[in-house]
């Protein structure tokens, strides 16, 4: 046992020793967490430009924008507002005209989806307009009424007159819920979290490769040890490489962006187990692979794809339900799952079991394998 | 010239029978951005695709309306259907279970209570995960009740003006429907300076991992020098810089044929757009030679071939991200946005940019100067710095 935990403790010392990875296994994924957070982290309303004289229209049309709960910006001159929507600095824009017989009202579409739905706003409050102008000159003519007297009396009527309302519900469950107890950071900090423990589990297994290579392995089973107890020993190393990085994130991103990450014992056991899986992927890997240098790019290629595909870079609830089944073959898919119940819904380490579950199962399989791989490496050379 | 050429054929050879040359130039790249199109460009979609149900429990002739005209104009939009729901309960579970994205229903006594002037509404039920659903559905009972109402307060304004003289309800009802001066909300066109989701990642991969594949030409001397080599290489009767320049031409030939090869074919597989070919080739030579004066900095201040793939790839990935790769950096904060014009990762997304909007090779010569500016910087630093840390390459 002592003999396994000096190797654990050696692979912690080697990955501390080598400076380079302070840079990757430290400084980036907090890099990260903050740049995600303050791409994303924002509160998300849509903004709309707006470019007109500046005149009672173009204010109804504002007024009319912002009780849609949109941002509005305005800007004095058309061509810098084409600008903006062109670079995406607006989802969208509106442009008024106005001359001797109506408004002209040209909508500028950003490039997204937002730019379909923010057209719909805009025709809602246009219409708003256009008709209270509607109603004032019908009633001018049918009246006598002097234009701004017909307006100032339709004004005051439409507060007065009940209307036809739109009365809008929601039904159903969905599972994009919680995302504001997550706060500016959260987010990105699982996703961080998972991808970076995995990836330097795996890009780490050059280090054991090297290992090999330099013929040390081999040597320690020259010492009076058993076989077992250096494999123990490999696949502690990893783990405890892996804990140390996740540890690290975890309470960095608590202390310096204010993350909550739930109940501490659920954490914890998500944490472990995770880091678990992505020694014992690390460990295979570094038993497979024969060139150090490929393992560097197979171990970036696995990780960054993984992270993908497990939902550490896109929410997997806006998955197709087809690559949904898909992301759930990485452990990334299981890990978040569990942490959306722990952080978004408050949940407790009983309501994950079935996450650690799958979890401590895919652990399994894996060292299995690995240690296989590894014994078999060491073995016949 | 032809000692040149000869170092440099023999070492593209090596590069490109290297494995991990061909990992980190054309397979990472290829399969993250096949990955990231797979995940991300279903998301962003441009298509509508809405399923409505309504419920007419009035059957009154403002009802009617509502059904035959409103709703029939609006299932004649591509991507929209409407069905007339067979019960409400039924028509409240499918929406719940997500069958369809909205359920209208008009209530009891609808037309009675807007002829008397009395509050109602059309009620719209949405799913929840249907944002989309849901604002379209609201914008299209919300039309009908905008006209409804504009009635009302015409005909409430005339009667509170004429009284009994007013003329019948009905009359005012159409010269309201006939006013014109409805705002007809045009499409204007937008040059699209932002590149569609699928080029976006594709673009970004290749630039981010341009910086990778680049070093093995550079760094290839460090290793000759570790391995003893180059010190028989510097036996051989031509100069040393002639070797240099060659490590130099092959880390640019190999830059820009791992981007060449993903431009063809995230063109060809994924249906990335990249743009005007004459102005991709621009923005191609600037980059690749802005990446390999990062190289060359890195190659003369390191010390093994070990620290300085190290601390090249710490460059790329602080410059790929500063730039806008992971992603987009124009919104959000903008000193985010001022420090990533610093990267010749967002020049290079910039000028395919230009090229989306419908530029050619003219329109992104700022940005390959902005991109070569940067490698000039770089130039120049490695001269001062080499000067300063007694360090050159051998």
């Amino acid at each position: 046992m002592n003999a396994a935990l000096t190797i654990a403790a050696t692979s912690i010392r080697r990955l501390l020793r080598d400076r380079s990875n302070i840079f990757f296994v430290f400084i980036f994924p907090m890099l990260l967490v903050l740049l995600i957070g303050l791409a994303f982290g924002g509160d998300g309303a849509a903004r709309v430009g707006v470019a007109g004289q500046g005149s009672q229209v173009t204010d109804g049309l504002v007024a009319g924008l912002e009780g849609q709960e949109l941002a509005v910006e305005r800007y004095r001159d058309d061509d810098d507002l084409r600008d903006a929507v062109a670079r995406g600095a607006v989802d969208a824009g509106v442009i008024l005209r106005e001359d001797g017989e109506g408004t002209a009202v040209e909508y500028l579409a950003g490039p997204d989806a937002a730019g379909g739905l923010l057209r719909t706003a805009v025709e809602t409050a246009a219409g708003e307009i256009a008709n209270r102008q509607r109603a004032a000159t019908v009633v001018s003519s049918m009246t006598g009424l002097a234009p701004q007297d017909a307006q100032q009396l339709v004004a005051g009527v439409a507060d007065v007159v009940p209307g036809v309302q739109v009365d809008v519900a929601q039904a159903g469950q969905t599972d994009l819920d919680g995302f504001e107890r997550l706060g500016t950071f959260g987010y990105g900090a699982v996703g961080q979290l998972l991808l970076f423990v995995f990836l330097t589990s795996l890009t780490g297994a050059a280090a054991l490769i090297q290992t090999r290579q330099l013929g040390v392995t081999r040597r320690m089973l020259a010492a009076p040890l058993r076989a077992r107890a250096i494999l123990g020993g490999q696949a502690l190393g990893r783990f405890a490489v892996a804990l140390l990085q996740a540890v690290y994130i975890v309470i960095g991103t608590a202390l310096l962006f204010g993350v909550d990450w739930g109940d501490p014992l659920g954490t914890v056991a998500v944490v472990a187990l995770f880091s678990l899986v992505s020694a014992a992927a690390g460990m295979l890997v570094g038993a497979l692979v024969s060139n150090d240098a490929q393992a560097g790019g197979i171990g970036v290629l696995c990780g960054l794809a993984f992270a993908a595909l497990g939902g550490s870079m896109l929410p997997l609830e806006l998955f197709s339900p087809t690559m949904r089944d898909v992301a759930h073959l990485t452990p990334h898919a299981w890990a978040q799952d569990a942490f959306a119940d722990l952080l978004r819904r408050g949940g407790t380490v009983g309501d994950i079991l079935p996450e650690l579950g799958v979890l401590a199962a895919m652990a399994v399989v894996l060292l299995a394998a690995g240690t296989w791989a590894l014994h078999r490496s060491i073995v016949r050379p | 010239m032809r000692q040149l050429l000869l170092i440099t054929a023999k070492d593209l050879r090596q590069g490109l029978r290297d494995r991990s040359v061909l990992m980190v130039g054309l397979v990472v790249p290829f399969t993250l951005a096949t990955i990231f199109s797979f995940l991300f460009g279903g998301t962003v979609g441009g298509e509508l695709d809405l399923d409505y149900l309504y419920h007419d429990a009035d059957r009154g002739p403002l009802a009617r309306v509502f059904v035959e005209e409103v709703l029939a104009g609006a299932a004649q939009r591509d991507g929209i259907s409407v069905e007339a729901a067979t019960d409400p309960a039924t028509a409240l579970q499918l929406v719940e279970h997500g069958d369809f994205d909205a359920l209208f229903v008009v209530p009891e006594g609808f037309t009675a209570a807007v002829q008397q002037g009395r509050r109602t509404s059309i009620e719209v039920v949405a799913n929840v995960d249907s944002s989309l659903g849901r604002q379209v559905a609201a914008a299209i009972a919300g039309g009908f009740a905008q006209e409804l109402t504009g009635a009302q307060v015409t005909v409430a304004a005339v009667l509170t003006v004429e009284g009994e003289d007013a003329p019948p309800i009905d009359a005012i009802g159409a010269a309201f429907r006939e006013a014109p001066g409805r705002f007809d909300v045009i499409d204007g066109a937008v040059a699209h300076d932002q590149l569609d989701e699928t080029t976006y990642l594709a673009a970004g991969m290749a630039v981010f991992f341009l910086f990778f594949a680049v070093q093995f030409g550079v760094l290839s001397l460090l290793e000759e020098r570790r391995n003893g080599t180059l010190a028989r290489l510097y036996t051989s009767p031509f100069p040393r810089r002639t070797v240099l320049a060659a490590k130099t031409l092959t880390s640019f030939v190999l830059g820009l044929v791992s981007m060449t090869v993903l431009v063809i074919g995230t063109d060809l597989l994924l249906g990335a757009d990249w743009g005007d070919p004459a102005g991709v080739a621009v923005l191609l030579v600037a980059g690749v030679a802005s990446a390999v004066t990062v190289v060359l900095l890195v190659g003369t201040l390191a010390r093994t071939a070990e620290q300085a793939g190290t601390w090249q790839s710490i460059v790329a990935i602080v410059l790929g991200m500063a730039g806008g790769v992971f992603f987009d950096v124009s919104r959000g904060s903008t000193i985010l946005a001022t420090i990533s014009l610093v990267t010749p990762h967002r020049w290079f997304m910039r000028g395919l940019g230009e090229l989306a909007g419908g530029g050619g090779p003219a329109d992104v010569l700022p940005h390959a100067g902005g991109m070569l500016l940067f490698g000039a910087v770089m130039l120049l630093s490695t001269v001062l710095l080499s000067r300063v840390a007694g360090r050159r390459l051998p």
